[in-house]
């Protein structure tokens, strides 16, 4: 059996991330299934000048702009669904600061399958016909923008389409529900674009809710949509993607949901944000501690958590995952 | 439809329920999140049992428990789904392909060929070169994509003379373009917006040059508020009507929906 690929999330980063990549996450809607936690990291090693590849804007996208760690984004949806508008994604579009190129919830998937397949071009039969296609943030002299959605024919029907331009970012990182130690990964709630990401990006680092023995995996392979043939290293964090929600784990944390869109909304409490919420813990432990372990409780009341109840067997205790990593990063 | 005389109701309850008329039995359906996700899930509850409900982000069969879904993914609305599949499968093999019969989605700003902004506000037009606008707002989201594909859309917005403008400053999701068969350029799969239901009417296409015109008022409502509400010389169609106020059952069924009262709040 190959070595498990556990590693802690600040190793993580530090391998696998560095300024000016063209860095995805976010695969999934706003107020779900996100990797924050990565984000935060990404934050703590001061990473800048990211390229963000997100199919739709989450809390982590809207951190990392808010942060000004961002330059550039490619987005589908850029709101927080009904929390509103993302105050540090806006802030840093507002200012300038951030390059926003607009494509919608379908064609950030199709550009993302186009990557995944190595096609040379995605046939686009939305997006045409709109500012979408004739606007670019990337290249704001060109109107209408053609190095954005191309205008090309379609060899058989004569009429004219659009040509998207597929992704290939440098490093994916995917939230899931639950992954064994070398990377095979269960997603409840809908993937969004997940596995096409999961094809698409030259590297997967997973981020995991619970680590499950191999066993669980075998027992259900249909729904293990990420294989770890395609996964570089795998990371446990528990409410990985808080204050978003997790199907079958934990629901939304509405208050801190708005308190984190407020912080963002200005320079001074993005800087508190910062301090309170990013700078402040130093491990998992830490981490749950801050958010507080009442409300990791409430969180987990969730009324999605019978979804859960087939794998439960199989999650592995902490301190189990804690030796199997410490084995990776001894080796 | 009865005609039962009603409790009092507000504008936005009004709005969801001409809305939520539009959709018929049976229908393939996509919503958003928020008022279109209301409306579609109160015709579900009252007229449309046998809709077929899907969110973009691929969540089949369920309904919303325990108030309007923070979002599409939200856990309120994956606690009874009959299938969970991606956005691709939703947007793109469902609704991109012309399969889907019916989408609803918001806006920020409408022109009087229904074309649709939710991207920015700009302090006048964009220019040649593109930059940032004023007051970044949410993007296209799945609304481009239902504009493009569903076999009809329908646009739901609160009725002000700053969203109703005569040409949007950026069209996120497209309406008829710039009206006639514009849209045939494009060979789009779906066959653009059938209706914008706002809070206080409901405007409808003209049948050649596809430009909105005053189909309906509601109770509270009169033409001339209407009017004076769109930023565009709004025709008035030969047709116009008064929209039957919602029956009891009607609201009843809509603020099962709508149990935390989002719409209620004025």
């Amino acid at each position: 059996m190959p070595p498990p690929k556990l590693i802690a999330l600040p190793q993580a980063v530090r391998r696998y991330t560095w300024d000016g990549m063209q860095y995805a996450s976010g695969a999934a809607l706003p107020i779900g299934s996100d990797a924050v936690v990565f984000g935060r990291e990404l934050l703590r090693q001061k990473r800048k000048n990211l390229h963000a590849i997100f199919h739709c804007n989450s809390q982590q996208l809207n951190l990392l702009a808010g942060a000004g760690a961002a330059t550039k984004a490619e987005c589908g949806f850029t709101g927080l669904e009904v929390f509103g508008f993302a105050n540090g994604l806006r802030r840093a579009v507002e200012s300038g600061a951030l390059a926003l190129e607009d494509y919608s919830n379908l064609a950030m998937p199709l550009r993302l399958l186009g990557g995944a397949l190595n096609w040379p071009f995605v046939p686009a039969t939305v997006n045409i016909g709109s500012d979408l296609q004739d606007r670019s943030a990337f290249a704001p002299q060109e109107f209408p923008a053609r190095s954005k959605i191309a205008a090309v024919t379609d060899p058989f029907s004569g009429r004219q389409i659009g040509a998207f331009r597929p992704l290939k970012p440098d490093l994916a990182a995917i939230h899931v529900t639950l992954a064994d130690p070398l990377g095979n990964s269960i997603m409840l709630g809908t993937e969004w674009s997940r596995f096409e990401l999961s094809r698409a990006a030259k590297r997967v680092v997973i981020v995991a809710d619970a680590i499950v023995e191999e066993a669980c995996i075998r027992q259900f392979p249909n729904l293990v949509r990420i294989p770890e043939i395609v996964v570089e290293a795998v990371v446990y964090w528990p409410f990985a993607a808080w204050p978003q929600s997790s199907p079958g784990m934990y629901d939304v944390d509405e208050e801190h949901m708005r308190f984190m869109n407020q912080a963002l909304a200005t320079s001074e409490g993005t800087r508190h944000y910062l301090r309170d919420f990013v700078e402040r813990y130093s491990d998992v432990e830490s981490y749950l501690d801050m958010i507080g372990r009442e409300r990791l409780a409430q969180l987990g009341q969730t009324a999605t958590a019978f979804l859960l109840d087939p794998y439960r067997r199989w999650i592995m205790p902490a301190a189990e995952v804690a030796r199997l990593q410490s084995g990776v990063e001894t080796r | 439809m009865s005609h039962t005389p009603t409790a009092a109701y507000t504008r936005q309850e009004m709005m969801a329920i001409a809305t939520g008329r539009e959709i018929r039995d049976g229908e393939l359906a996509i919503f958003g999140v928020g008022l279109s996700m209301l409306a579609g899930f109160f015709a579900q509850a009252h007229h449309a049992p046998n809709v077929r409900a899907m969110t973009e982000g691929g969540i089949y069969g369920s309904t919303p428990v325990g108030g309007l879904p923070w979002g599409i993914e939200c856990n309120r609305i994956s606690t009874n789904a009959t299938s969970f599949t991606c956005g691709l499968d939703a947007l793109g093999c469902l609704v991109g392909s012309g399969r889907c019969d019916v989408g609803i989605i918001g806006a920020a700003q409408v022109d009087k060929y229904g074309n649709v902004n939710t991207t920015g506000i700009w302090d006048g037009e964009i220019g040649e070169r593109y930059r940032a606008p004023k007051t970044r707002l949410t993007g296209a989201g799945g609304a481009n994509d239902i504009a493009c594909g569903a076999k009809r859309f329908l646009v739901m917005v609160a009725h002000e003379p700053k969203r109703f403008v005569e040409r949007v400053t950026y069209i996120s999701s497209p309406g008829y373009l710039e009206g006639g068969n514009a849209r045939a350029r494009y060979g789009f799969a779906g066959g653009g917006p059938s209706a914008i239901v706002t809070t206080l009417g409901v405007l409808r296409p003209d049948p050649d040059t596809k430009e909105f015109r005053l189909d309906a008022w509601f109770a509270f409502s009169s033409v001339k508020e209407i009017v004076a509400n769109t930023g565009w010389p709004l025709k008035v169609s030969p047709t116009a009507h008064l929209v039957a106020v919602p029956t009891a059952a009607e609201l009843a069924a809509l603020r099962k929906v709508d149990e935390t009262g989002a719409l209620r709040r004025q």
